[in-house]
């Protein structure tokens, strides 16, 4: 039996796009807050679901959809923040896990009320389609999900590096304390910076809807695979999370030439336990020392 | 006065004792029948768990209707009452509204609810009380391989799923419609579901070899992410046929890109899965030519499928799907348990389940019976997906609409 290794390459580099998009957000929340969303998956999932209104039942361009959940999306996060997370912001870690978790079981429950259980799908003309490069059948959606996982990372970089709520945030991010020293709202910038993590999953979720079949209880494993991309790529950078993106989908792929495609997730989080163990600082950390050396 | 005192209740014992034969015993007379289940009408299986209500439901109505189930003991009519409770789709939930179900409401018999790790975890309760329990929503045969006694299924296997499959093919290799042997490229969840089906697929090709050849069977696991690896060994298999058992939603992504990737079979099969709408809105014409096998449908042409059909739609304004009309059927085998019995007690209750023989049924194979372990062993209904959104039932012969179209059109 001969695999069409390419093939799994290209397939795997178009999911790594879509693993980054998932991921940003939980590590932007990460990063400024230190708090694990559990939320990020009810996220996802409302996303897909708001995706599938605007397109199957308002008729809107399936590409345009996320223009408009994700600034609804944006507020939907500030508005969590600033009247419940903030709340248990400086509480022991558990409260906050504790409450996400409520959040994301009130978000599912609110989902079998208003959807039902049904499985959903949404199907365009684009479903489907695919273009032939060197003979690899090339899918539009993954293409397009790919494309808006690297334009999500080059709009963040220029947020992060060029603004001054980017640099607020990246501040908060490495110093609380000295950031409100200095004279920096962290209020106003950890509500920003919440919005943002709900808005990129949301976005994932819009996206994620053209390719997978859906229902209230979406986003729970690909909530589990963002934990090892955060983790793989250093707990706080998107670029990490970009790379760990690709790192994971590259192993997932090729494990299968080696073990049975059933065990693609224990590939998934033996990495995560190893990378725990031997640089937890991910690969960014990594790389840093690698500079310094 | 005095003398007459005396004689008045003398008089009353003797009347009594003309009108009540010898040896029968005075008992009190229940004024209903009390069925019990848990259902999942909110949470994750809460679409199926609504569909078992309704049909629970209807059935129950409809011998009430009819003044009850007759139970000789009392020498008349009873009406059931039907107690439901929701489990929310949760296991631990579920167990315990079966408990209370035994122990509160004092059940005479319970009726199943939806899905095998539900059932699985449920079905101890009804054994540890001895409460005979019928389900129609629990196919996996794991569930009747645990020697209960009180346990009685109404769905076929997954391995009978598997076997209905390959005797089909084995017949299109007869008509010439395929050839011998045949390459099988092989996957399943990886669930008990999962694996009964490639475990039926793999002991009709090993007791074949001269018609069938896997040569590859591959689990994966639930909620897939990407689809890609495992089609590409699919691709790599260059198997004749494509054999898969997945959950709708997986159906979907993998056939999605199964689609894209430009693979093709002889035959394509999901399993159990190929008719459902949403898949079929969400694949539009890439699920055609599908064949799936289930437990039953709604174009069965016998007149007991037929009349569920008419009177679920009429009643519910909904398309009848196989999920009502099994919870139906069984309300109505429990309900011929208790007659045959023709008492309340438990165990003969039990005992009827066991020798249950219902003619006239709308299962396929129009016959509802038990093996020793309390699953019925009847035949699949197979079915192919058509250009437009139809269906034609293909197999078994005397319940097919249509003939099959084999090798599916290459597109």
């Amino acid at each position: 039996m001969t695999i069409d290794i390419p093939a799994l390459l290209v397939s795997a580099i178009l999911l790594a796009g879509l693993y980054a998009t998932m991921s940003y957000g939980l590590a932007l929340i990460y990063g400024v807050m230190k708090i694990v969303n559990l939320a990020h998956a009810g996220v996802m999932m409302w996303g897909a679901y708001a995706a599938f209104v605007l397109i199957v039942n308002a008729g809107m361009n399936p590409f345009l959809a996320p223009l408009f959940v994700v600034p609804a999306f944006f507020f939907l996060g500030i508005f969590m923040q600033r009247y419940i997370v903030r709340r248990v912001m400086f509480a022991p870690s558990i409260s906050s896990l504790l409450l996400l978790f409520g959040i994301w079981l009130i978000m599912q429950n609110i989902s079998y009320l208003g959807f039902t259980g049904d499985t959903r799908a949404i199907t365009t003309k684009y479903t489907l389609m695919t273009f032939q490069v060197f003979g690899i059948a090339i899918s539009i959606n993954r293409l397009v999900v790919f494309c808006v996982g690297v334009l999500a990372l080059l709009v963040m970089r220029q947020f992060m590096g060029r603004t001054y709520m980017g640099k607020a945030i990246r501040a908060t991010a490495q110093d609380g304390d000295a950031s409100k020293l200095v004279g920096i709202n962290t209020d106003r910038v950890m509500e920003i910076a919440f919005g943002l993590g709900i808005a990129l999953a949301s976005l994932a979720g819009s996206l994620m809807a053209l390719i997978f079949a859906f229902d209230p209880d979406f986003g729970r494993s690909h909530l589990l695979k963002g934990f090892c991309i955060v983790v793989l790529g250093g707990l706080e950078s998107m670029v990490g999370v970009a790379l760990g993106s690709l790192v994971l989908a590259i192993a997932e792929a090729l494990s299968i030439l080696w073990i049975m495609p059933a065990l693609q997730d224990f590939v998934s989080f033996a990495l995560l336990v190893i990378v725990l163990i031997v640089m937890p600082g991910g690969m960014v950390g990594l790389l840093a020392k690698f500079k310094k050396t | 006065m005095k003398r007459f005192g005396f004689f008045f209740p003398l008089l009353v014992f003797l009347f009594y004792a003309l009108l009540v034969p010898p040896g029968a015993e005075v008992v009190a007379q229940p004024k209903e029948v009390i069925l019990g289940a848990a259902l999942p009408i909110t949470g994750g299986q809460s679409r199926e768990g609504g569909y078992f209500k309704k049909g629970y439901e209807m059935a129950i109505k409809e011998i009430n209707d009819a003044g009850g189930v007759m139970v000789k003991q009392y020498g008349k009519r009873i009406p059931i009452k039907l107690i439901i409770y929701d489990d929310k789709s949760d296991n631990t939930t579920s167990v315990q509204l079966y408990e209370k179900l035994v122990a509160e409401d004092k059940v005479n018999a319970l009726l199943g609810g939806y899905g095998t790790p539900l059932i699985t975890a449920h079905t101890v309760v009804a054994e540890k009380y001895r409460v005979p329990y019928v389900n129609g929503g629990g196919a996996t045969g794991a569930i009747y391989e645990r020697k209960m006694k009180y346990i009685f299924g109404t769905l076929a296997s997954i391995e009978k799923l598997a076997f209905t499959l390959m005797e089909w093919t084995t017949g299109q290799q007869d008509a010439g419609a395929l050839k011998k042997p045949l390459r099988i490229a092989l996957m399943g969840e990886n669930t008990s579901h999962g694996k009964e089906f490639r475990q039926g697929v793999l002991k009709k090709a090993k007791a074949a070899p001269d018609r069938f050849n896997v040569v590859m069977d591959e689990p994966f696991e639930i909620n897939l992410k990407d689809a890609d690896p495992l089609l590409q060994k699919v691709k790599a298999s260059q198997a004749d046929i494509y054999l898969a058992d997945a959950r709708i939603a997986d159906y979907i992504t993998i056939h999605r890109r199964y689609t894209e990737l430009r693979l093709y079979h002889q035959v394509a099969s999901y399993g159990p899965r190929g008719t459902e709408q949403a898949a079929r809105d969400a694949l539009g014409a890439a699920s055609d030519y599908i064949v799936s096998c289930n437990w039953w449908h709604r174009d069965i042409p016998t007149a007991a499928a037929k009349a569920f059909r008419d009177k679920y739609e009429k009643t519910y304004n909904d398309t009848a799907e196989w999920f009502p009309a099994l919870a139906y059927e069984s309300a109505r085998v429990m309900a011929k348990a208790i007659q045959d019995a023709g008492t309340l007690d438990k165990t003969k209750i039990r005992d009827a389940l066991a020798k249950m023989d219902m003619k006239d049924s709308l299962v396929v194979g129009g016959r509802v019976w038990y093996k020793p372990n309390g699953q019925i062993d009847n035949e699949y209904v197979m079915m192919q997906n058509l250009p437009g959104g139809k269906v034609s039932l293909i197999y078994p012969k005397d319940i097919a609409t249509g003939k099959a179209i084999v090798p599916i059109p290459q597109k």
